[in-house]
């Protein structure tokens, strides 16, 4: 009996750890300070040159910190905050465009000069290949001398 | 429609706002956002006054009035419209409520300032740790809003004040008979 302990003990051990895995709720959930963190990365600070709230130490971006914290504890959603912000100083102070369409603009615009650019090459080569093949009359006018000069 | 045609059409399509964004883009403060909160309630606030007092948005109620974010260390945007800011002051009396805040300065700081430049009377709101100033949205002083006698803001100045200024943004606020 007492050789079966410690075997079985382990393995209701295990058992009990592997319930609990499946069971208890996985931590993948940001923190109230990680979503925090995020949106003060997301938030442009005022009087800064190009600084997100979470990169500069200036009483501007310190009080937006402090209100993103106040805004997520009351239990604001980020939508919330980050509308809370943009009430106060409009689209402005979202670093990232807050309309999908614009993150396609440099890609359209890379596009297009790809294009124009592709064509024009396309354009010159034509241009180019028969130019090149199409002999000059001097040369023409020296084969043709040749070639009777032959049959002769 | 050939290639040759299209290359014409490219250099308005291109050049055309390349040379707008130039001329009009680069010779502008990027801070100089148009403000959210025009058309809509101004904010509310209660806040202790250079003076020793306090100061509610709810005693300004009724009334036009502006305020105007300013600090000792704008300078000399600051300085240039303080006089501006001052003869608005005199000449409206209660008419028109003034009210300053200061913006990431020192009470000691301003105080010297006005000593300096003349106080012409108005409250300045001490803003510590610039909750009003975000609730404004200001990027840096000098900023003014006009707000009217019904709570809403009407107009907002990005920059220093000049006379004619004033008058133009007065006039969101004010009835033509006091102007």
């Amino acid at each position: 009996m007492r050789r079966w302990f410690a075997p079985g003990a382990l393995a209701a051990l295990l058992a009990v750890a592997a319930a609990g895995a499946l069971i208890l709720p996985r931590s993948d959930e940001p923190t109230t300070g990680e979503r925090a963190d995020a949106l003060a990365r997301e938030l442009r600070c005022p009087d800064c040159q190009g600084l997100s709230v979470a990169d500069s130490p200036t009483q501007s971006a310190l009080e937006i910190r402090r209100q993103i914290d106040e805004l997520l504890a009351s239990g604001a959603s980020p939508d919330e905050v980050r509308a809370h912000f943009v009430e106060r100083y409009g689209d402005w102070i979202l670093l990232a465009p807050a309309s999908p369409v614009l993150w396609a603009v440099p890609f359209l615009a890379l596009g297009l000069g790809a294009s124009v650019l592709l064509a024009w090459l396309l354009r010159a080569r034509r241009r180019a290949g028969p130019a090149s093949a199409r002999p000059d009359d001097d040369v023409r006018r020296r084969l043709h001398e040749e070639a009777e000069a032959l049959d002769a | 429609m050939t290639l040759r045609r299209l290359r014409w059409l490219l250099v308005p399509l291109l050049v055309v706002p390349l040379a707008w964004l130039l001329f009009t883009g680069f010779g502008r403060d990027p801070r100089e956002v148009a403000s959210p909160l025009i058309g809509g309630p101004a904010p509310e606030w209660s806040l202790a006054t250079l003076d020793g007092g306090t100061l509610s948005s709810d005693d300004l109620a009724g009334r036009p009035y502006i305020v105007n974010f300013w600090a000792s260390w704008c300078i000399p945007q600051c300085v240039d419209e303080h006089p501006v800011l001052a003869n608005a002051y005199e000449r409206y009396g209660d008419e028109l409520a003034i009210v300053g805040v200061l913006y990431q300065d020192r009470p000691a700081d301003a105080e010297a300032f006005l000593a300096r430049y003349g106080d012409a009377g108005y409250p300045h709101l001490i803003d510590e740790g610039g909750w009003l100033a975000i609730e404004y949205g200001i990027t840096g002083p000098p900023e003014t809003f006009f707000v009217g006698a019904d709570g809403i803001v009407r107009d907002k100045q990005f920059g220093p004040l000049t006379e004619a200024l004033m008058a133009e943004r007065l006039g969101a606020i004010l009835t033509a008979a006091s102007r």
